[in-house]
């Protein structure tokens, strides 16, 4: 028996959607023309999957600081905060986004996923309960899987279902409860009630952690995300998000009403044991904090921009997974036809992202959308045309994709 | 209410299960939950929470990642109803 066998139910997974078309979750673009253009071989490719909320990718002062910041400081950092020690430009992010979200504590992190990681980690004792909202992202799962904490899940964006668990678990003993959720979640773009959340929670003397990896920049009068949006930012114990996504770069965060955070940097060991993010991208998400907090025109395209895209969806009797977000989520039948359609898709020059389980709420195969600040009404318009056209020959699709799955029996 | 008997738990996860069992494959105690019936890992952890509100008791994750078999769910729940 090979170390690979345990792999085969899955590769007759990936051999089916090859027979069907490429590898829709190992796309590859010959060139990244702006932050809503790529192309693929001599064809330009309209980008609606690639979380750029806000456009920021091709910003020129965005742009101008990671270049400085490569002339100053140099390409990489070669080692941990801890061994190599943090440049300027760590401490100022982190400075920067602690005021901005009006939190005394902030730590920045190589990526997103290490962010989850490492703070869920670090701040769970394994007297302590995590409570975890069902359609949690990978690396709040992976966060609590590195803890001697329990983990107990609640029904998604239910805080009653919470409260139900909470009484349920009972005083615990020696150890807290750290309740996990995230502002708008990523696969189906629906938003969480925060307030309600942090009434619960706190009744039951928890501490409530918010992954806004989606949210800031998008949401609330300064871009601090849906905690902010529904002011309630001030109550909320902390708020974690990433640099891949609004702020155009590579890296995370996590801030702190508690000053007591601090002490975690001695002990977060996804920050301890791993290289620090390198000058350029710090100082790109640094320059992009600034646009996010003058963002409003952004946010405000962005929120037409989505809008209009949901409108005219739902308009031709698409099953869409939540109200009008920056993530538009359209439910297909299964899996199969699900590839298939994303096939038509790029070849008629749109990218969205093909999402299947597990990554995905209720085992749902989904054509995801994500939206930036800067599509333009025409280009909301094309991506609206290529799901009329595909609706139109579905008749024919159908049948090719089961052409294509005999020829290769 | 009386703890339930093993039996009845068995039943109640097969009943529970039939949603996650689209090709309706036969349910023994010895099925693997993921690898004979192909229920993926988030549906398995929608089973939980269907068992945690019918039975009132908290089955934390890091217990279901080391339950294989229809067998070793009923006998963890059988444990925990028991306490």
């Amino acid at each position: 028996m090979s170390l690979f066998d345990k792999y085969a139910p899955l590769k007759t997974r990936v051999d089916m959607m090859m027979k069907i078309g490429k590898d829709a979750l190992g796309v590859q673009f010959d060139d990244i023309i702006d932050a809503t253009r790529g192309r693929i071989g001599n064809r330009e490719i309209l980008l609606a999957g690639t979380n750029n909320y806000l456009g920021l990718t091709f910003d020129e002062d965005c742009m101008s600081a990671a270049k400085k910041a490569v002339d100053d400081h140099g390409t990489g950092t070669t080692g941990s905060r801890v061994a190599n020690g943090s440049y300027s430009e760590h401490v100022d992010l982190e400075k920067a986004l602690a005021e901005h979200l009006g939190m005394p504590s902030c730590v920045v992190f190589t990526t997103g996923y290490q962010t989850n990681l490492a703070a869920i980690s670090g701040l769970a004792g394994d007297k302590d309960v995590i409570f975890m909202d069902a359609d949690a992202h990978a690396c709040i799962i992976d966060g609590t899987r590195l803890t001697g904490a329990s983990t107990i899940r609640f029904r998604h964006n239910n805080p009653e279902d919470l409260d139900k668990r909470l009484k349920r678990q009972g005083e615990i003993e020696g150890g807290n409860a750290l309740v996990v959720i995230e502002g708008m979640y990523s696969m189906f773009g629906d938003i969480a009630p925060i307030d309600e959340f942090l009434d619960v929670t706190h009744r039951y003397g928890g501490y409530l952690y918010i992954d806004e990896a989606h949210s800031y920049g998008v949401f609330g009068p300064t871009g601090c995300g849906i905690a902010e949006d529904q002011g309630v930012l001030d109550r909320v114990d902390f708020i974690s998000g990433t640099f891949s996504k609004s702020l155009a770069s590579v890296g995370g965060f996590c801030a702190s009403r508690h000053a007591e955070f601090e002490i975690l940097r001695k002990v977060m060991r996804p920050y301890m044991f791993t290289a620090s993010a390198t000058p350029s991208n710090i100082c790109a998400a640094l320059a992009a904090v600034e646009k996010v907090k003058q963002g409003d025109h952004l946010r405000a395209n962005l929120n037409i921009r989505a809008e209009q895209l949901h409108k005219g969806l739902a308009e031709m009797q698409y099953e869409l997974c939540a109200e009008a977000s920056p993530v538009i989520a359209v439910r297909r039948p299964n899996e199969a036809v699900a590839a298939m359609e994303w096939n038509w898709l790029i070849e008629n020059g749109v990218y969205v992202n093909l999402a299947v389980p597990p990554g995905t709420p209720q085992s749902s195969s989904l054509l995801r959308i994500s939206l930036s600040a800067a599509h333009t009404e025409e280009d909301i318009n094309t991506i609206l045309k290529a799901f009329a056209d595909l609706k139109d020959n579905q008749g024919a699709l159908m049948a090719g994709m089961a052409s294509k799955l005999q020829a290769a029996e | 209410m009386s703890k339930p008997t093993r039996e009845e738990i068995y039943d109640k996860i097969c009943e529970l299960l039939k949603p996650y069992n689209p090709k309706n494959r036969p349910i023994e105690m010895s099925s693997g939950i993921m690898s004979d019936l192909e229920v993926d890992s988030v549906a398995v952890f929608d089973l939980v929470m269907g068992l945690e509100d019918h039975y009132d008791i908290s089955i934390p994750m890091e217990m279901v990642s080391d339950i294989k078999t229809v067998g070793e769910l009923t006998t963890a729940i059988t444990e925990l109803t028991s306490k």
